[in-house]
């Protein structure tokens, strides 16, 4: 840290350098370690009225992280609900990332490799407008699309395809387009980012020496773009897992997401410590799986990068 | 001319559907804001109308969620940039080892859910008020404080990767050479790597405000009792579906659009190709100049307003409305010959009251139709001075219903002088 400093100092004087520090560990202390440290240590207590804070009753706990695994019932049986609900809030989240891998490789290739100037420019800015619509106003336009009047039932009604609305809210159709759209953004630019710099040639050596177009890709695109697919992954699972809006507005009545319980049991549930504990379970289970995946396809953290 | 084979027409196909699935829902979600419809939709087509915006301009909750939004933009933009410059700066300063776990940290608050940055930032100023015995009203338990400390966690992370790719450009060797000519390292920063980051600055700050507008996960938990533009649209979506949503989507469309054709335009007239062409035909430089075309495009906009003040489309709806009482009344002729003779009165009047509330829902006079077109009359500017009431613009309706009258200034003085 000291030597941080004068390093620091001999470059930009003292001034700046006091500006640099300060601003960054207030960032950092302030805005991001310590209150995640509160959240861990709130995580491990029980949820008390304000009086008896800090009292004698006020010790380290286990018991909100029991209460995932086991329920309010002490026998021992499992709590199958909310496990089941973080099960499949991360089963849905792979899903989406993997659907939106699917559907933005061969845009960002086409992006990157047939396009140039200002066409590529202008397709760049279509693809960045619908993103600053806001969240919720997304979520709204699918519901509008997949409603029992939606767009999509009266077209498939008209067509014949089926008889009366299918309801595609309950089934979580609108729930997946609508995450899976919320963030192609994401998953498309580090792609591109990945793609453009391969060099042209590389391809034509390939097809030259007689690699069919999937070969190309799966021995020559795919490992270049390694890193790419593996941060546009890795944010588009994080950011899926962690949504609030589009399920909220989207998921169907019986379907929660995982951090739909964590809001409830902040808010109508009044119970603070317990929604710290579903919190961290989120985060590390969400952590852990990214880095288990990396391991497996051999992607360090440091080639990740926007 | 080269006749493209089949296969070499299917990336275009793929980019159109692509492009299809990007735009057709925002496409379908603008339509439905102008269906007089009361339930967002495309069909059946009822009436174009405009009536939705109006509702829209009158839900006091909204504005009020939006001038908080705004507020709580500002001040975001006011934190997170100087902290994402720092960063980055920093950054680019140290060795590659500790740049490397620097960075891990820095990058963190943009891969944590938001849900656990909003909760864990109310979890710990909450616990610091509980520490200082501070009050309730102290700024530890304040929504708007609050959010600015949330969003900033995060929004500092993505101003920092702007700068960063900016400033990996940076030829120190600049600041060598002004070390060299006896300026203070302090000089060289503010001298020469400020004006160098000047742009860079610029857009972080767009993208800063923008993200901390949009910004729902991380907002939700550190809002309290307060609220914000998103938060309110939230509640609506959630609380029944309405075609004034489907209007801000309109009205945000539009900015979103307008900025993004005037950053294209600027783009295109900085450009080398298109500075040779202009260079002889000044009346064509003039015209492409993102100036005239931000200018045509605000008076575009101002004639769009206009026309949605304007618009009346409340023949058309009683005509709608007609339509429906016919065909309940048939309805209600046939069920009376289905059932005859057995309870032939009583049908009536149980199919009555719901006629009539449909009659009192929708054929009531049109915000707009009533007495929008008073609101750029001159005596509606000057008509604040003092207590004078609004008896002057619309004599005929009362205030409370004249949704048009929201810009006029009596409005905003509040309700006390009528």
């Amino acid at each position: 840290m000291r030597d941080l400093f004068y390093d620091l100092v001999k470059r930009n004087g003292m001034a700046v350098s006091i500006y640099l520090m300060v601003a960054v560990s207030l960032w950092v202390f302030l805005l991001i370690i310590l209150p995640q440290l509160t959240m861990l240590d709130y995580s491990f207590r029980f949820n008390l009225p304000p009086g008896k804070i800090g009292g004698p009753e006020d010790v380290y706990t286990l018991d909100q992280y029991r209460y995932f695994f086991q329920g309010s019932g002490s026998s021992g049986g499992l709590n199958t609900l909310d496990i089941g609900i973080l099960f499949k809030t991360l089963m849905s989240a792979v899903f989406v990332t993997v659907f939106d891998l699917l559907i933005c490789y061969p845009v960002a290739f086409v992006l990157a490799k047939s396009s140039t100037g200002a066409k590529a420019r202008l397709l760049v800015l279509a693809l960045i407008v619908p993103y600053w619509i806001n969240e919720i106003l997304r979520a709204f336009a699918f519901r509008i699309l997949f409603g029992s009047t939606g767009v999509i039932n009266e077209v498939g009604m008209g067509l014949g395809l089926f008889d009366s609305p299918v309801d595609f809210i309950r089934e979580d159709v609108a729930l997946y387009a609508g995450l899976a759209y919320a963030y192609i953004l994401l998953m498309i630019f580090p792609l591109y980012n990945a793609i453009e710099s391969l060099d042209r040639n590389q391809i034509e050596a390939a097809q030259d020496m007689g690699a069919n177009w999937w070969q190309v890709h799966s021995k020559v695109v795919i490992p270049y773009a390694k890193p790419g697919i593996a941060s546009g992954m890795t944010m588009v699972f994080m950011l899926t897992a962690g949504a609030l809006a589009a399920p909220q507005i989207l998921g169907g009545p019986s379907n929660l997401w995982f951090t739909q319980l964590v809001y409830q049991w902040f808010n109508s549930g009044g119970n603070w410590p317990r929604g710290s504990a579903y919190a961290m379970i989120l985060l590390v289970v969400c952590i852990a799986l990214v880095l288990l995946t990396m391991r497996i396809f051999k992607v360090s953290i440091g080639e990740i990068k926007r | 001319m080269k006749i493209k084979s089949p296969t070499a027409v299917i990336p275009g196909i793929y980019l159109a559907l692509f492009f299809a699935y990007l735009f057709g829902p925002l496409i379908i979600m603008v339509i439905t804001a102008f269906n007089s419809s009361n339930f967002p939709r495309v069909s059946p087509w009822e009436c174009f109308t405009t009536d939705w915006f109006g509702k829209l301009v009158a839900d006091d909750k909204l504005i009020e969620g939006l001038g908080n939004s705004l507020l709580i933009g500002v001040g975001v933009v006011a934190v997170a940039i100087p902290i994402g410059l720092a960063a980055a700066i920093m950054l680019s300063q140290v060795g590659p080892r500790l740049r490397a776990s620097l960075y891990t940290i820095f990058i963190a608050p943009i891969l944590v859910p938001g849900v656990v940055i909003g909760l864990s930032t109310l979890i710990f100023w909450d616990r610091i008020g509980t520490f200082f015995n501070a009050p309730y009203e102290s700024f530890f338990y304040d929504g708007t404080f609050l959010t600015i400390f949330g969003q900033v966690t995060f929004i500092a992370a993505y101003s920092m990767l702007v700068f960063l790719s900016r400033i990996q450009r940076f030829d120190t060797t600049l600041t060598e050479a002004a070390l060299d000519m006896g300026a203070t390292p302090t000089q060289a920063f503010v001298k020469v790597l400020l004006p160098f980051m000047a742009p860079a600055i610029g857009s972080a700050t767009v993208l800063a405000f923008l993200a901390s507008l949009e910004n729902y996960n991380t907002t939700v938990f550190t809002i309290v009792s307060s609220s914000t533009f998103t938060t309110v649209l939230s509640s609506k979506v959630r609380y029944g579906l309405d075609p004034s949503i489907s209007a801000v989507a309109v009205i945000i469309i539009s900015i979103t659009l307008i900025g993004a054709i005037i950053y294209e335009c600027r783009n295109r007239y900085h450009s080398k190709g298109w500075s040779l062409v202009v260079a002889e035909r000044p009346v064509l430089k003039v015209a492409t100049h993102p100036g005239s075309v931000a200018a045509v495009l605000g008076l575009l906009a101002i004639g769009a307003v206009l026309f949605i003040q304007n618009h009346d489309s409340s023949a058309c709806t009683a005509q709608i409305l007609e339509d429906k009482r016919a065909i309940q009344q048939k309805l209600m002729e046939q069920q009376s010959l289905d059932t005859p003779a057995v309870t032939p009165a009583p049908t009536t009047p149980k199919l009555g009251p719901l006629g009539g509330e449909d009659t009192g829902g929708t054929s009531a006079p049109s915000p707009f139709g009533g007495n929008a077109g008073s609101i750029f009359s001159p005596e509606n500017l000057s008509g604040s001075a003092g207590s004078t009431p609004s008896t002057s613009d619309a004599p005929t309706s009362p205030p409370s219903s004249g949704v048009g009258g929201i810009f006029a200034p009596e409005n905003l003085t509040g309700s006390g002088a009528n």
